[in-house]
């Protein structure tokens, strides 16, 4: 059987996935072997833009206007497009103010005649194309990346952790950062896979995995609303990482149906 | 039962010379947390904290693992049989009733009609050593029938003030307690009356009481009570109060694939009936898609499938997953309203 | 030191490990009709293949090596020794990733695990065998079964319905053993064609229920419907069963869940207060009555 052909992307993002792989040191040359890097243009100098791909690894979200053609693209000569990190998943971090309008925030980054990116509100992948799996991270686990690559190479679609973050955290026997220290967590609300990282270093889940399949909005509001938190911080914090996917129109919803 | 005597001036003592049976597990006080325990390996003897009430893992992770290598594998050569510490000898020291009732439950989970291998295999290798507790405002085990226990475990320790009054379970315990019978002492009458003043005290300590003597019919006829759909609105499906309870035994198991895509481990993971693709089968059909009915089902398998199956309910009164809910849910609370429920509306009628 | 490492103090035994699989070889595959493909199994351990023994209605764990576990049905019979014969569905993971796999390729196998159906305690009685759809793959061993034991069985009535002729399973031998006297097999199909292309199909139209109107003189005293196909077949199979004066305790059906260690431990297949993989996955119309969330 011939090697699957592999391309590495990064749309708007900060390499931080890409990197995940690069790190993947012991692994590396056996993923070398086992596949063919035909375009990676972080860690190649020659790359063939245009042969068609088996699996195309695609980071970051799309938050250029650049980045819908450059994705479409790379749609087109994939079999298998895999969304990379939390930002091709669920937009990530670029995606947190998408309230703001873009001239408004270039301004006050780079001043008012800097007119070098066409920035536009970050999407995830699936807006603008077929994504066949996610594995989203921020960034992405070592270990998840490589049971996904040897999934795919075995002819199968890989299987994600569908439980939060809460029982990895429990495994870990780490102190509880809702029970006993008041804080607002997103670990119930975010998929495993990290091991419980942040908890496990005395930090509440910042929730950069997304969320899981069934969020159960309700019961979260009321869990913090019981413990005298209030609804603007559980936003802000949920905002951070994954805001298309679950904020704020939904959660602000459930909360008018708590306050009624 | 054969009871001895360990004096607190030996305790120390006794505890250095178990750690020549094998590993050591005591409770130990999480540093970041004061007041929040877990079951760790022993590296001195002063690390033991005498007055904890609950760890937060109950000591079931040395017997049946979080997450562990069941078989490797390879696509030609087939599956090779993988047990973890299976000749880790272990002693499992501090041991309140509830957690030995806990494993009192898994040893019956784990060898009826098969034996699990991975289970016994560790099981074989441990020693149990109880210790006794006064209880907070969380333990249940009075009501659980599981606040004191008559087996189970190879010595028990109970706290009579200047000494530990040493219960003799098996004959491994009266071998160690042989072992180093320079540290035990006879049991003198002052010794036995200042044991009965203790589980007196101990008895009038309890402040959570559950009735659970008719507790499978009440079950049985409020299956479709309002309190599962209401429970079903405040659970967060998080799966911690599986995790923490003793007697939880679910698990998953799953292939992790080396880059070869041949060869790889075969992996058991423990698992919650509260996630949402517990009851999923190929072909997509779930089983139990309801976040109500997942809830509902953990309810009933603890206080009703269990009595059904095997004699007696599967909740030892920890009062870990009170403790865990990060939603608050009272698990005392919720079958007290059961019952006040099913007997309000027989009232009623 | 202590002499404690000779102590044997617990007597749990250390048997044979029920989670490992054995290596299986493909033998053959046979699509039998869309995403329903035939396969046979052999042990590649020679002695281990000639002892396998089952009882029908049992199932086993199928593992593609490096995907996963599955729980899969049997439908050859015991009757019928050294392969084992399997129709598996393309649903999940693991049949996506057996449907890859040709003749001569390894995968592992553990069991049999269940109870099965009681082919012993039916000595005597009359069969009647109700299948709906995919239905028919573990009351294929039951079936074959009773006829390669014929002597111990009455009347062995078989009535198998789909949606259409392409969706039955193991069709030409079934259409055969319709021109055999000592067995009654009625097949039976919703719609004639699945379109144009398929060839006409000359049998009988409609329900599996409408078979019921043609029984004549089964004894239900002496009698086990062995009841096997989807919720809504379940819903009027059984109260056809019913109507004929079958008890509850007399009909039995097999259920599907996810029983992924097969042994009684993982929990997964538990319902009410049951484990399907240990308890069933045959139980007794009335044992699933007893059971909330049980079809």
């Amino acid at each position: 059987m011939s090697k699957p052909k592999v391309g590495i992307f990064g749309l708007t993002s900060c390499a931080g996935d890409q990197l995940v792989i690069l790190n993947c040191e012991d692994q590396l040359m056996e993923l070398a072997n086992a596949v063919d890097i035909r375009d990676w243009e972080m860690a190649k100098s020659q790359n063939d833009e245009e042969c068609p791909l088996d699996i195309a690894l695609v980071e970051g979200s799309v938050a250029q206007v650049r980045d819908i053609e450059t994705v479409k693209k790379i749609r087109e000569r994939s079999k298998i497009l895999v969304a990379l990190g939390t930002c091709a998943v669920w937009g990530g971090i670029p995606a947190m103010k998408n309230d703001v309008p873009r001239e408004v925030m270039l301004e006050e980054v780079y001043g008012n005649d800097v007119r070098f990116i066409e920035s536009k509100a970050a999407q995830p992948l699936s807006s603008f194309v077929k994504v066949d799996f996610n594995l989203p991270g921020c960034p992405i686990e070592k270990e998840e990346f490589l049971q996904m690559m040897a999934s795919f190479l075995h002819g199968d679609i890989p299987e994600i952790l569908n439980f939060s973050v809460c029982s990895e955290c429990k495994m870990k026997e780490n102190v509880c950062q809702i029970v006993y220290k008041n804080q607002v967590c997103c670990g119930p609300l975010t998929r495993a896979g990290c091991g419980a990282r942040c908890p496990s270093h005395n930090v509440p889940c910042t929730g950069c995995h997304g969320p899981i399949e069934e969020v159960h909005y309700d019961s979260h509001i009321k869990m913090f609303q019981l413990k005298g938190i209030k609804p603007e911080e559980i936003v802000h914090k949920m905002q951070v990482y994954a805001a298309p996917a679950w904020m704020p129109e939904k959660l602000m919803e459930e909360m008018q149906h708590e306050g009624e | 039962m054969k009871v001895s005597k360990l004096p607190k001036a030996n305790v120390n003592k006794f505890l250095e010379s178990l750690q020549d049976f094998g590993e050591v597990i005591i409770p130990k006080e999480k540093q970041e947390q004061p007041g929040v325990y877990m079951f760790d390996t022993m590296t001195d003897p002063s690390e033991v904290a005498w007055e904890y009430l609950r760890t937060i893992i109950p000591p079931k992770k040395y017997l049946t693992k979080p997450k562990e290598v069941i078989f490797k594998f390879d696509s030609q050569r087939g599956f090779e049989e993988v047990i973890e510490d299976a000749e880790q000898k272990r002693v499992l020291f501090g041991l309140h009733p509830c957690d030995i009732h806990g494993i009192k439950i898994l040893d019956v989970v784990f060898t009826h009609q098969y034996t699990d291998p991975y289970y016994t295999r560790r099981r074989n290798n441990t020693v149990i050593i109880g210790l006794s507790c006064i209880p907070d405002e969380k333990c249940f085990c009075k009501s659980m029938h599981t606040d004191y226990t008559e087996d189970g475990f190879d010595l028990a320790l109970s706290d009579i003030g200047d000494g530990y009054l040493v219960a003799i379970g098996t004959s491994l315990g009266d071998d160690l307690v042989a072992e180093r019978a320079d540290l035990f002492t006879e049991v003198e009458e002052t010794d036995r009356r200042k044991y009965l003043d203790f589980r007196k005290k101990r008895n009038q300590s309890f402040k959570l009481d559950l009735d659970i003597d008719d507790l499978p019919y009440i079950l049985d006829l409020e299956q479709h009570s309002p309190i599962w759909d209401e429970l079903g609105k405040r659970c967060l499906t998080c799966g911690s109060c599986s995790m923490v309870c003793p007697t939880c035994y679910c698990f998953n198991v799953y292939d992790e694939l080396n880059l070869d895509a041949r060869s790889g481990r075969r992996i058991k993971q423990w698992d919650a009936c509260l996630f949402k693709d517990y009851a999923l089968v190929a072909g997509g059909h779930n089983f139990r898609e309801d976040r109500a009915e997942r809830v509902k089902n953990r309810y009933y398998h603890k206080q009703f499938r269990m009595v059904e199956q095997y004699g007696k309910p599967s909740c030892v009164g920890c009062g870990r997953c009170i403790n865990a809910c990060p939603a608050g849910i009272d698990v005392v609370e919720v079958l007290t309203k059961v019952r006040e429920g099913s007997y309000a509306e027989t009232e009623s009628s | 030191m202590l002499r404690l490492n000779h102590h044997e103090h617990k007597s749990y035994t250390l048997s044979e490990n029920p989670y490992k699989p054995e290596l299986a070889r493909i033998i053959s595959v046979d699509p039998m009709v869309e995403d329903n493909y035939l396969f046979r199994f052999r042990f590649e351990d020679a002695q281990l293949n000639q002892r396998f023994q089952y009882r029908p209605g049992q199932f086993m764990e199928l593992s593609v090596i490096g995907v996963g576990e599955s729980p899969i049905s049997i439908s050859s019979t015991p009757s019928r020794p050294g392969v084992i014969e399997m129709c598996i569905r393309r649903a999940g993971r693991v049949t996506n990733a057996l449907y890859r796999l040709k003749p001569n390729d390894l995968i592992g196998l553990r069991g049999p695990f269940g109870n099965g159906f009681p082919m012993k305690k039916m000595n005597g009685n009359s069969l009647l065998i109700v299948a709906g759809g995919l239905g028919m793959v573990p009351l294929r061993s039951a079936l074959l079964y009773a006829l390669d034991n014929r002597q111990d069985y009455q009347r062995i009535i078989l009535m198998y319905g789909t949606r259409y002729p392409d969706y039955l399973l193991f069709r030409s031998e079934l259409e055969a053993l319709a021109l055999r006297s000592d067995v009654e097999c009625r097949l039976i199909v919703e719609k004639s064609a699945l379109s144009k292309d398929t060839p006409e199909w000359h049998g009988r139209t409609g329900l599996v229920t409408d078979l019921f109107d043609d029984l004549q003189d089964l004894d239900v005293q002496k009698s086990y419907a062995l009841v096997v196909g989807p919720p809504i077949f379940y819903r009027f199979v059984l109260s056809k069963c019913l109507d004929l004066g079958f008890s509850k305790d007399r009909i039995l059906m097999s259920l599907e869940r996810r029983m992924e260690c097969g042994i009684g431990k993982c929990g997964h297949c538990e319902i009410g207060n049951k484990k399907v993989c240990t308890d069933g996955p045959v139980f007794t119309y009335w044992d699933v009555m007893n059971l909330p969330e049980m079809i």
